[in-house]
């Protein structure tokens, strides 16, 4: 049978701590370590890779879709006005950012504007017009917040300046590429892609086609502007030999 | 009609024959002093038992104590534990009025009386329970101004102390349910535990000074506190102090996470205010008793611009920087059990309670 002793205890030793806690209860009163955000008055300062309402810049688009392809929640709708732009449902947006990692131009980036809230549901649904910059938002923060973190100082540093909502547009990491056909004597010449490119960069001619000297015939080939291909992608998917293939130019 | 002037002004000779002596606003009480009527209400208010009441160690500070008292406690523990505590009410002095704006609250919203209580019981004993914790300030001395000067004014004001506890089983019973009963229970334990000892350091404080006197008391303080003169006790009083107002380490009457408040837990708006604020209410009486019994009571350095108002104002402002000092206990210790607060009230609160017993009557006859 085990018996359990009652732990002994040394008063000195017990005495010593209660004026520990004592002393510390006091530190504290007198100088808080807290870390609190008040939030709707002070604001902490994320990383600018923080996922927040997107902006997009109609100028650098070149609809290439890539966005409403890889959206995972299906929240991203072109529209067309002039061109095919993006417009952003965030009732089904859940913030995943693939489409700005995707983008190949960057014309999508993120902000600081990271509580998006709507009054309807109708509103959650914006067009490619209406987040083409940030919106108006009232800034109820007078503090910016920064945590400062060392091996054993948790402290909060305060700062009088108002965060920017801007956030710089990043390098593209998705190499340039360019429509290019891999095997031009499959070609169909059904002008699917000639149809789709947006930019009208791709041409089909006719021409004479021999085989071993012994079949003749016309067939279609085609001619990809380089100057003018944007390197969107349409063109592969839509290929029904699937023949298309991007090719990666530059560095 | 001639009977009526004749009662006021015998009323107003009562009255202005023993008024406090305020230097600082004595132009304007001269001036009031003038106008009939309003002169006698004067006399009134300025009456050194009135005062004493009413105004000073009594009731009128008792409010704005418990107005701070509440906010200080939320605020200090918050600040301990790194939170932020109260601050939206009034920001800008940091939430300072969150007790008031409480207590509008309760005032207004509805006092539920539920099925199974014992519907006059419960609704009278929350004012029941003002009795024994007001009638001590009636022998409370500050200084010259005193309600009612007796010279068994310790022991009358130990006497009220303890039948504080007797309300608060009460008001368990009469709610008549299962954490209200626990809760009363549990009072009815604790109050045995530091009942005992806490009244032994009480009679140890009145042998060392050889009279039941509050004036003596303090008379014989005037070159050491009685903290210095029998330490022993003034720990035992300090740990009977917290037991008693159901303080954090023995706060096992109204333990919120196991019992909800105990005793009170059916209680809501204004009653619920009440039954609140009785234990700093008894806080505040037991404080006022410290300081008179240990720190040398309301006297402090003369300033000749307050006059009479000396005295009440040091023994307040003693009285709250004492309790100021205790509430931080709240944020440090954990709750004990039942058993073990009873242990600690049984063997060595009351074994150094019978040694400040000791050290009291050595003292006492030596200060003699």
């Amino acid at each position: 049978m085990i018996r359990l002793e009652k732990v002994r205890t040394d008063p000195v030793e017990t005495l010593k701590r209660h004026a520990e806690a004592f002393g510390e209860a006091v530190k504290q009163a007198i100088k808080p370590d807290r870390i609190t955000v008040e939030y709707p008055r002070e604001r902490r300062r994320y990383p600018e890779c923080f996922r927040g309402f997107i902006v997009f810049d109609k100028d650098k688009c070149i609809s290439c879709f890539r966005c409403a392809q890889i959206c995972p929640a299906n929240a991203i709708q072109m529209e067309y006005f002039d061109n095919a732009y993006p417009g952003i449902d965030y009732s089904k947006c859940i913030f995943c950012h693939f489409c700005v990692d995707s983008c190949p131009t960057g014309a999508l980036n993120t902000s600081k504007v990271h509580d998006v809230a709507f009054k309807t549901m109708e509103e959650m649904k914006l067009s490619a017009k209406n987040i083409t910059k940030i919106p108006d938002i009232v800034r109820e923060e007078i503090l910016t917040v920064d945590y400062y973190v060392d091996k054993n100082v948790w402290k909060l540093v305060k700062k009088k300046e108002l965060d920017k909502l801007e956030v710089e547009p990043k390098p593209v990491v998705v190499k340039a590429r360019k429509a290019a056909c891999a095997e031009p004597e499959n070609c169909l010449g059904c002008r699917l892609c000639v149809n789709v490119c947006p930019q009208k960069a791709i041409a089909v001619e006719r021409c004479e086609i021999t085989i071993e000297e012994e079949v003749t015939g016309t067939g279609c080939i085609l001619r990809v502007d380089t100057e003018k291909c944007t390197g969107c992608g349409l063109c592969v998917r839509q290929c029904p030999m699937q023949i298309l293939t991007l090719e990666e130019v530059g560095e | 009609m001639f009977d009526v002037v004749q009662i006021l002004n015998y009323l107003f000779e009562i009255f202005s024959s023993n008024m406090m002596d305020i230097p600082l606003i004595a132009p304007i009480v001269d001036f009031l002093m003038q106008i009939p009527l309003l002169n006698i209400l004067v006399a009134l208010i300025l009456w050194k038992p009135f005062f004493a009441v009413v105004i000073m160690p009594g009731l009128g500070v008792l409010m704005l104590y418990l107005l701070y008292i509440v906010w200080y406690e939320r605020k200090l523990t918050a600040r301990v534990q790194w939170r932020v505590g109260p601050l939206e009410v009034a920001r800008p002095i940091r939430g300072a009025i969150q007790t008031l704006a409480d207590g509008i609250r309760y005032f207004f919203q509805e006092a539920i009386v539920h099925r199974e209580a014992h519907r006059p019981y419960f609704v009278q004993l929350p004012l029941l329970a003002f009795i024994p914790v007001l009638l001590p300030i009636l022998f409370i001395p500050a200084g010259s101004a005193v309600g009612i000067y007796t010279p068994y004014s310790i022991q009358l004001i130990v006497t009220f102390l303890a039948l504080i506890p007797i309300t608060i089983v009460a008001i368990g019973w009469a709610a008549n349910s299962r954490f209200a009963y626990i809760g009363s229970v549990r009072e009815a334990f604790i109050y045995f535990a530091y009942e005992v000892p806490f009244i032994i350091a009480v009679i140890s404080m009145i042998f060392l000074y050889s009279s039941g006197d509050a004036y003596v008391a303090v008379e014989k303080q005037s070159m050491i506190p009685g903290a210095l003169l029998n330490p022993i006790a003034f720990i035992v009083y300090i740990i009977a102090m917290l037991m008693a107002t159901s303080r954090l380490p023995f706060d096992i009457p109204e333990a919120d996470q196991e019992i909800a408040f105990g005793p009170f837990v059916e209680y809501s708006g204004i009653l619920f205010g009440l039954v609140m604020v009785l234990a700093y209410e008894k806080l505040y009486i037991m404080t006022l008793l410290f300081t008179i019994l240990f720190l040398g009571g309301w006297s402090g350095i003369y300033c000749p611009l307050l006059g009479d108002l000396n005295g009440p104002l040091w023994l307040f402002i003693k009285t709250v920087v004492v309790i100021s000092i205790l509430v931080i206990v709240r944020s440090i210790y954990a709750r004990y059990r039942l058993d073990q607060a009873l242990r600690i009230g049984w063997t060595s609160m009351l074994a150094l309670s019978i040694m400040a017993l000791i050290v009291g009557g050595v003292v006492g006859v030596w200060l003699s």
